[in-house]
Protein backbone atom coordinates (compact mmCIF):
# COMPACT_ATOMS: atom_id res chain seq x y z
CA UNK A 1 0.00 0.00 0.00
CA UNK A 2 1.39 3.37 -0.87
CA UNK A 3 2.11 5.91 1.90
CA UNK A 4 -0.25 8.47 0.41
CA UNK A 5 -3.24 6.17 0.89
CA UNK A 6 -2.69 5.38 4.58
CA UNK A 7 -3.84 8.64 6.26
CA UNK A 8 -7.01 8.65 4.18
CA UNK A 9 -7.74 5.10 5.22
CA UNK A 10 -6.88 5.88 8.81
CA UNK A 11 -9.27 8.83 8.76
CA UNK A 12 -11.97 6.70 7.25
CA UNK A 13 -11.48 3.99 9.83
CA UNK A 14 -11.64 6.56 12.60
CA UNK A 15 -14.87 7.92 11.14
CA UNK A 16 -16.34 4.43 10.84
CA UNK A 17 -15.46 3.66 14.44
CA UNK A 18 -16.99 6.94 15.58
CA UNK A 19 -20.21 6.15 13.72
CA UNK A 20 -20.35 2.59 15.08
CA UNK A 21 -19.70 3.73 18.65
CA UNK A 22 -22.46 6.32 18.71
CA UNK A 23 -25.01 5.31 16.08
CA UNK A 24 -27.52 3.56 18.31
CA UNK A 25 -27.37 6.19 21.05
CA UNK A 26 -27.88 9.06 18.63
CA UNK A 27 -30.64 7.27 16.76
CA UNK A 28 -32.48 6.61 20.05
CA UNK A 29 -32.01 10.20 21.16
CA UNK A 30 -33.45 11.57 17.93
CA UNK A 31 -36.22 8.98 17.83
CA UNK A 32 -37.42 10.08 21.27
CA UNK A 33 -37.74 13.65 20.05
CA UNK A 34 -39.26 13.14 16.60
CA UNK A 35 -41.24 10.00 17.41
CA UNK A 36 -40.89 7.97 14.25
CA UNK A 37 -38.28 5.69 12.76
CA UNK A 38 -38.08 6.98 9.20
CA UNK A 39 -37.43 10.59 10.24
CA UNK A 40 -35.09 9.49 13.02
CA UNK A 41 -33.07 7.56 10.45
CA UNK A 42 -32.73 10.55 8.11
CA UNK A 43 -31.89 12.93 10.93
CA UNK A 44 -29.32 10.56 12.44
CA UNK A 45 -27.53 10.41 9.11
CA UNK A 46 -27.70 14.18 8.81
CA UNK A 47 -26.27 14.67 12.31
CA UNK A 48 -23.34 12.33 11.67
CA UNK A 49 -22.53 13.93 8.33
CA UNK A 50 -22.54 17.38 9.94
CA UNK A 51 -20.28 16.14 12.73
CA UNK A 52 -17.83 14.24 10.56
CA UNK A 53 -17.36 17.19 8.25
CA UNK A 54 -15.75 18.99 11.21
CA UNK A 55 -12.89 16.65 11.95
CA UNK A 56 -11.15 19.09 14.29
CA UNK A 57 -14.05 18.74 16.74
CA UNK A 58 -13.58 14.98 16.97
CA UNK A 59 -10.09 14.79 18.40
CA UNK A 60 -11.21 14.46 22.01
CA UNK A 61 -13.55 11.47 22.13
CA UNK A 62 -15.56 12.56 25.16
CA UNK A 63 -16.05 16.10 23.91
CA UNK A 64 -16.90 14.74 20.48
CA UNK A 65 -19.64 12.56 21.99
CA UNK A 66 -21.19 15.59 23.75
CA UNK A 67 -20.84 17.69 20.65
CA UNK A 68 -22.50 15.01 18.54
CA UNK A 69 -25.40 14.85 21.01
CA UNK A 70 -25.89 18.59 20.70
CA UNK A 71 -25.89 18.39 16.93
CA UNK A 72 -28.41 15.54 17.11
CA UNK A 73 -30.73 17.46 19.45
CA UNK A 74 -30.57 20.61 17.35
CA UNK A 75 -31.08 18.69 14.12
CA UNK A 76 -34.21 17.07 15.59
CA UNK A 77 -35.54 20.39 16.92
CA UNK A 78 -34.95 22.12 13.58
CA UNK A 79 -36.79 19.31 11.88
CA UNK A 80 -39.79 19.59 14.20
CA UNK A 81 -39.90 23.35 13.68
CA UNK A 82 -39.73 22.95 9.93
CA UNK A 83 -42.29 20.23 9.64
CA UNK A 84 -44.78 20.76 12.50
CA UNK A 85 -46.48 17.76 11.11
CA UNK A 86 -49.96 16.85 12.18
CA UNK A 87 -49.41 13.16 11.72
CA UNK A 88 -46.45 10.89 12.08
CA UNK A 89 -46.08 7.71 10.12
CA UNK A 90 -44.74 4.88 12.21
CA UNK A 91 -43.28 1.62 11.02
CA UNK A 92 -45.41 -1.45 11.47
CA UNK A 93 -45.53 -2.53 15.06
CA UNK A 94 -44.10 -6.01 15.28
CA UNK A 95 -44.22 -8.51 18.09
CA UNK A 96 -41.23 -8.19 20.40
CA UNK A 97 -41.59 -11.77 21.47
CA UNK A 98 -43.61 -14.74 20.35
CA UNK A 99 -45.61 -14.52 23.56
CA UNK A 100 -47.02 -11.14 22.56
CA UNK A 101 -50.63 -11.55 21.50
CA UNK A 102 -52.37 -9.43 18.83
CA UNK A 103 -54.21 -7.70 21.69
CA UNK A 104 -50.89 -6.77 23.32
CA UNK A 105 -49.62 -5.45 20.00
CA UNK A 106 -52.69 -3.34 19.52
CA UNK A 107 -52.45 -2.02 23.06
CA UNK A 108 -48.80 -1.08 22.60
CA UNK A 109 -49.58 0.64 19.33
CA UNK A 110 -52.44 2.59 20.93
CA UNK A 111 -50.24 3.64 23.86
CA UNK A 112 -47.62 4.93 21.45
CA UNK A 113 -50.23 6.90 19.49
CA UNK A 114 -51.64 8.25 22.73
CA UNK A 115 -48.23 9.53 23.81
CA UNK A 116 -47.52 10.97 20.38
CA UNK A 117 -50.75 12.95 20.36
CA UNK A 118 -49.82 14.52 23.69
CA UNK A 119 -46.25 15.31 22.71
CA UNK A 120 -47.45 17.00 19.56
CA UNK A 121 -49.02 19.71 21.70
CA UNK A 122 -45.58 20.82 22.87
CA UNK A 123 -43.24 23.17 21.04
CA UNK A 124 -40.10 21.63 19.58
CA UNK A 125 -37.92 22.88 22.44
CA UNK A 126 -40.41 21.89 25.15
CA UNK A 127 -40.60 18.44 23.66
CA UNK A 128 -36.83 18.10 23.44
CA UNK A 129 -36.36 19.38 27.00
CA UNK A 130 -38.96 16.95 28.35
CA UNK A 131 -37.42 13.99 26.53
CA UNK A 132 -33.90 14.81 27.61
CA UNK A 133 -34.88 15.42 31.25
CA UNK A 134 -37.66 12.91 31.94
CA UNK A 135 -36.88 10.11 29.51
CA UNK A 136 -33.10 10.24 29.16
CA UNK A 137 -32.72 11.46 32.75
CA UNK A 138 -30.13 14.13 31.97
CA UNK A 139 -29.59 16.84 34.63
CA UNK A 140 -31.06 20.25 33.81
CA UNK A 141 -27.56 21.70 33.31
CA UNK A 142 -26.83 19.18 30.58
CA UNK A 143 -30.22 19.78 28.95
CA UNK A 144 -29.38 23.50 28.93
CA UNK A 145 -26.05 22.77 27.23
CA UNK A 146 -27.72 20.57 24.64
CA UNK A 147 -30.36 23.19 23.87
CA UNK A 148 -27.83 26.00 24.03
CA UNK A 149 -29.84 28.06 26.50
CA UNK A 150 -29.82 28.96 30.21
CA UNK A 151 -30.88 26.63 33.01
CA UNK A 152 -33.77 28.99 33.82
CA UNK A 153 -35.04 28.69 30.26
CA UNK A 154 -34.78 24.93 30.44
CA UNK A 155 -36.78 24.90 33.68
CA UNK A 156 -39.43 26.99 32.00
CA UNK A 157 -39.56 24.58 29.02
CA UNK A 158 -39.76 21.57 31.33
CA UNK A 159 -42.50 23.09 33.51
CA UNK A 160 -44.57 24.11 30.49
CA UNK A 161 -44.13 20.70 28.92
CA UNK A 162 -45.18 18.83 32.07
CA UNK A 163 -48.21 21.07 32.56
CA UNK A 164 -49.39 20.74 28.96
CA UNK A 165 -48.77 17.02 28.91
CA UNK A 166 -50.55 16.45 32.21
CA UNK A 167 -53.60 18.42 31.09
CA UNK A 168 -53.69 16.33 27.95
CA UNK A 169 -53.51 13.10 29.95
CA UNK A 170 -56.28 14.20 32.30
CA UNK A 171 -58.49 15.25 29.42
CA UNK A 172 -57.99 11.99 27.55
CA UNK A 173 -58.54 9.85 30.62
CA UNK A 174 -61.66 11.72 31.69
CA UNK B 1 -53.14 29.73 52.27
CA UNK B 2 -51.08 30.63 49.20
CA UNK B 3 -50.36 27.61 47.06
CA UNK B 4 -47.17 27.26 45.03
CA UNK B 5 -47.64 27.92 41.32
CA UNK B 6 -48.42 25.03 38.98
CA UNK B 7 -44.99 25.50 37.38
CA UNK B 8 -43.28 25.15 40.75
CA UNK B 9 -45.21 21.97 41.50
CA UNK B 10 -44.33 20.58 38.07
CA UNK B 11 -40.65 21.31 38.71
CA UNK B 12 -40.80 20.01 42.28
CA UNK B 13 -42.12 16.67 41.00
CA UNK B 14 -39.02 16.23 38.87
CA UNK B 15 -36.59 17.57 41.50
CA UNK B 16 -35.88 20.59 39.31
CA UNK B 17 -36.51 23.40 41.78
CA UNK B 18 -33.67 25.39 43.32
CA UNK B 19 -32.80 24.79 46.96
CA UNK B 20 -34.81 27.67 48.49
CA UNK B 21 -37.86 27.17 46.32
CA UNK B 22 -37.73 23.47 47.07
CA UNK B 23 -37.64 24.01 50.86
CA UNK B 24 -40.55 26.44 50.58
CA UNK B 25 -42.57 23.94 48.53
CA UNK B 26 -41.76 21.10 50.93
CA UNK B 27 -42.99 23.15 53.85
CA UNK B 28 -46.24 23.87 52.04
CA UNK B 29 -46.78 20.32 50.84
CA UNK B 30 -46.49 18.97 54.37
CA UNK B 31 -49.82 20.61 55.14
CA UNK B 32 -51.63 20.67 51.77
CA UNK B 33 -53.23 17.52 50.42
CA UNK B 34 -54.38 19.22 47.21
CA UNK B 35 -50.85 20.23 46.21
CA UNK B 36 -49.48 16.79 47.13
CA UNK B 37 -51.96 15.26 44.69
CA UNK B 38 -50.82 17.74 42.04
CA UNK B 39 -47.20 16.73 42.58
CA UNK B 40 -48.13 13.04 42.40
CA UNK B 41 -49.91 13.69 39.12
CA UNK B 42 -46.81 15.30 37.65
CA UNK B 43 -44.57 12.54 38.98
CA UNK B 44 -46.74 9.88 37.32
CA UNK B 45 -46.05 11.48 33.93
CA UNK B 46 -42.57 10.00 34.07
CA UNK B 47 -44.05 6.50 34.15
CA UNK B 48 -46.22 7.35 31.18
CA UNK B 49 -43.23 8.64 29.26
CA UNK B 50 -41.05 5.67 30.19
CA UNK B 51 -42.53 3.75 27.24
CA UNK B 52 -40.97 6.35 25.06
CA UNK B 53 -37.56 5.12 26.12
CA UNK B 54 -38.02 1.88 24.21
CA UNK B 55 -37.26 1.77 20.54
CA UNK B 56 -39.94 0.17 18.40
CA UNK B 57 -39.30 -3.37 17.22
CA UNK B 58 -37.08 -3.06 14.18
CA UNK B 59 -34.23 -4.82 12.47
CA UNK B 60 -31.42 -2.78 13.97
CA UNK B 61 -28.57 -4.40 12.04
CA UNK B 62 -30.24 -3.66 8.75
CA UNK B 63 -31.12 -0.12 9.73
CA UNK B 64 -27.61 0.55 11.05
CA UNK B 65 -25.99 -0.81 7.87
CA UNK B 66 -28.24 1.41 5.78
CA UNK B 67 -27.44 4.48 7.87
CA UNK B 68 -23.68 3.80 7.80
CA UNK B 69 -23.74 3.44 4.02
CA UNK B 70 -25.73 6.66 3.63
CA UNK B 71 -23.42 8.56 5.99
CA UNK B 72 -20.42 7.39 3.97
CA UNK B 73 -22.10 8.45 0.72
CA UNK B 74 -23.09 11.80 2.22
CA UNK B 75 -19.52 12.49 3.29
CA UNK B 76 -18.14 11.53 -0.11
CA UNK B 77 -20.68 13.78 -1.82
CA UNK B 78 -19.82 16.63 0.54
CA UNK B 79 -16.13 16.31 -0.24
CA UNK B 80 -16.85 16.42 -3.97
CA UNK B 81 -19.04 19.51 -3.64
CA UNK B 82 -16.59 21.36 -1.44
CA UNK B 83 -13.70 20.30 -3.66
CA UNK B 84 -11.33 20.44 -0.75
CA UNK B 85 -10.22 18.00 1.95
CA UNK B 86 -11.41 18.33 5.55
CA UNK B 87 -9.46 20.39 8.08
CA UNK B 88 -7.64 17.45 9.64
CA UNK B 89 -6.78 16.00 6.27
CA UNK B 90 -5.54 19.39 5.12
CA UNK B 91 -3.34 19.74 8.20
CA UNK B 92 -1.86 16.36 7.51
CA UNK B 93 -1.39 16.85 3.83
CA UNK B 94 0.33 20.19 3.83
CA UNK B 95 0.42 22.48 0.81
CA UNK B 96 1.99 20.15 -1.75
CA UNK B 97 -0.22 17.22 -0.92
CA UNK B 98 -3.38 19.32 -1.21
CA UNK B 99 -2.69 19.46 -4.92
CA UNK B 100 -2.52 15.69 -4.99
CA UNK B 101 -5.84 15.55 -3.13
CA UNK B 102 -7.51 17.83 -5.68
CA UNK B 103 -6.14 15.65 -8.44
CA UNK B 104 -7.59 12.63 -6.65
CA UNK B 105 -11.03 14.26 -6.52
CA UNK B 106 -10.83 15.02 -10.23
CA UNK B 107 -9.79 11.45 -10.89
CA UNK B 108 -12.74 10.23 -8.80
CA UNK B 109 -15.13 12.35 -10.81
CA UNK B 110 -13.60 11.05 -14.01
CA UNK B 111 -13.97 7.49 -12.74
CA UNK B 112 -17.62 8.21 -11.89
CA UNK B 113 -18.32 9.48 -15.41
CA UNK B 114 -16.53 6.49 -16.81
CA UNK B 115 -18.68 4.06 -14.82
CA UNK B 116 -21.93 5.83 -15.71
CA UNK B 117 -21.42 5.46 -19.49
CA UNK B 118 -24.24 3.50 -21.26
CA UNK B 119 -22.13 0.43 -22.00
CA UNK B 120 -19.24 0.75 -19.64
CA UNK B 121 -16.30 -1.53 -19.76
CA UNK B 122 -15.50 -2.97 -16.34
CA UNK B 123 -13.81 -0.38 -14.09
CA UNK B 124 -10.20 -1.17 -13.53
CA UNK B 125 -7.56 0.24 -11.22
CA UNK B 126 -3.85 -0.33 -11.71
CA UNK B 127 -1.85 0.57 -8.64
CA UNK B 128 1.46 -0.72 -9.84
CA UNK B 129 2.95 -2.68 -12.73
CA UNK B 130 1.97 -5.96 -11.19
CA UNK B 131 -1.38 -5.32 -9.40
CA UNK B 132 -4.66 -4.73 -11.25
CA UNK B 133 -8.08 -4.31 -9.65
CA UNK B 134 -11.18 -4.64 -11.77
CA UNK B 135 -14.90 -5.17 -11.56
CA UNK B 136 -16.24 -8.31 -13.20
CA UNK B 137 -19.73 -9.72 -13.61
CA UNK B 138 -19.35 -11.59 -10.29
CA UNK B 139 -17.49 -9.13 -8.12
CA UNK B 140 -14.11 -7.47 -7.65
CA UNK B 141 -11.04 -9.22 -9.03
CA UNK B 142 -7.42 -8.58 -8.07
CA UNK B 143 -4.71 -9.79 -10.44
CA UNK B 144 -1.17 -9.76 -9.23
CA UNK B 145 1.87 -11.69 -10.44
CA UNK B 146 -0.26 -14.05 -12.53
CA UNK B 147 -2.53 -14.90 -9.60
CA UNK B 148 -6.14 -13.85 -9.23
CA UNK B 149 -8.18 -13.18 -6.10
CA UNK B 150 -11.93 -12.67 -6.50
CA UNK B 151 -14.32 -11.14 -3.97
CA UNK B 152 -17.73 -12.35 -5.08
CA UNK B 153 -20.81 -10.20 -4.60
CA UNK B 154 -23.92 -11.63 -2.92
CA UNK B 155 -27.27 -12.21 -4.52
CA UNK B 156 -28.19 -8.93 -6.08
CA UNK B 157 -29.36 -7.79 -9.48
CA UNK B 158 -27.73 -4.41 -9.27
CA UNK B 159 -24.21 -3.82 -8.04
CA UNK B 160 -22.67 -0.34 -8.16
CA UNK B 161 -18.93 -0.29 -8.68
CA UNK B 162 -16.73 2.71 -8.16
CA UNK B 163 -13.01 3.05 -8.68
CA UNK B 164 -10.98 5.12 -6.22
CA UNK B 165 -8.18 7.32 -7.46
CA UNK B 166 -5.96 6.08 -4.66
CA UNK B 167 -6.01 2.50 -5.84
CA UNK B 168 -9.25 1.09 -4.54
CA UNK B 169 -12.40 -0.52 -5.89
CA UNK B 170 -15.79 -0.43 -4.19
CA UNK B 171 -18.82 -2.62 -4.79
CA UNK B 172 -22.13 -1.61 -3.21
CA UNK B 173 -25.26 -3.71 -3.43
CA UNK B 174 -28.46 -4.58 -1.65
CA UNK B 175 -29.11 -8.27 -1.05
CA UNK B 176 -32.38 -8.99 -2.84
CA UNK B 177 -33.44 -11.55 -0.20
CA UNK B 178 -32.51 -9.91 3.09
CA UNK B 179 -32.37 -6.25 2.07
CA UNK B 180 -28.93 -5.91 3.73
CA UNK B 181 -26.67 -3.27 2.26
CA UNK B 182 -23.13 -4.52 1.64
CA UNK B 183 -20.16 -2.39 0.71
CA UNK B 184 -16.91 -4.08 -0.27
CA UNK B 185 -13.80 -1.96 -0.53
CA UNK B 186 -10.65 -3.49 -1.96
CA UNK B 187 -7.42 -1.54 -1.76
CA UNK B 188 -4.33 -2.35 -3.80
CA UNK B 189 -1.14 -2.51 -1.82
Amino acid sequence: MSEAVEPSLELRERQNRFVSDHLRRIFAQIYRIVGNVADAQDLTQEAFIKALQRQEQLKDEQKAAHWLSRIATNTAIDFLRRSRRAAFVEMDVKAESQDESPEDLLLRSEQRDFLEDGLRLLTARERAALMLRDVEGLPAEEVARRLNCSKATVRSHIANARIKFRRYMEKRKA
Amino acid sequence: MTHPSESDLALYAGNDLGWFARRRAQHHLAGCRQCRDEVEGFASLRDELAGRNELPALSWNRLAAEMKANIRLGLAAGECVRGEPSGAALAWMGGGRAVAACASVMALLAAGLFIERPSPPAPQVTASDSAVLRATANGIELNQGGQTLSLLDGRSDKVTYSAGAQGSMRARYVDSDTGNVTINNVYVQ
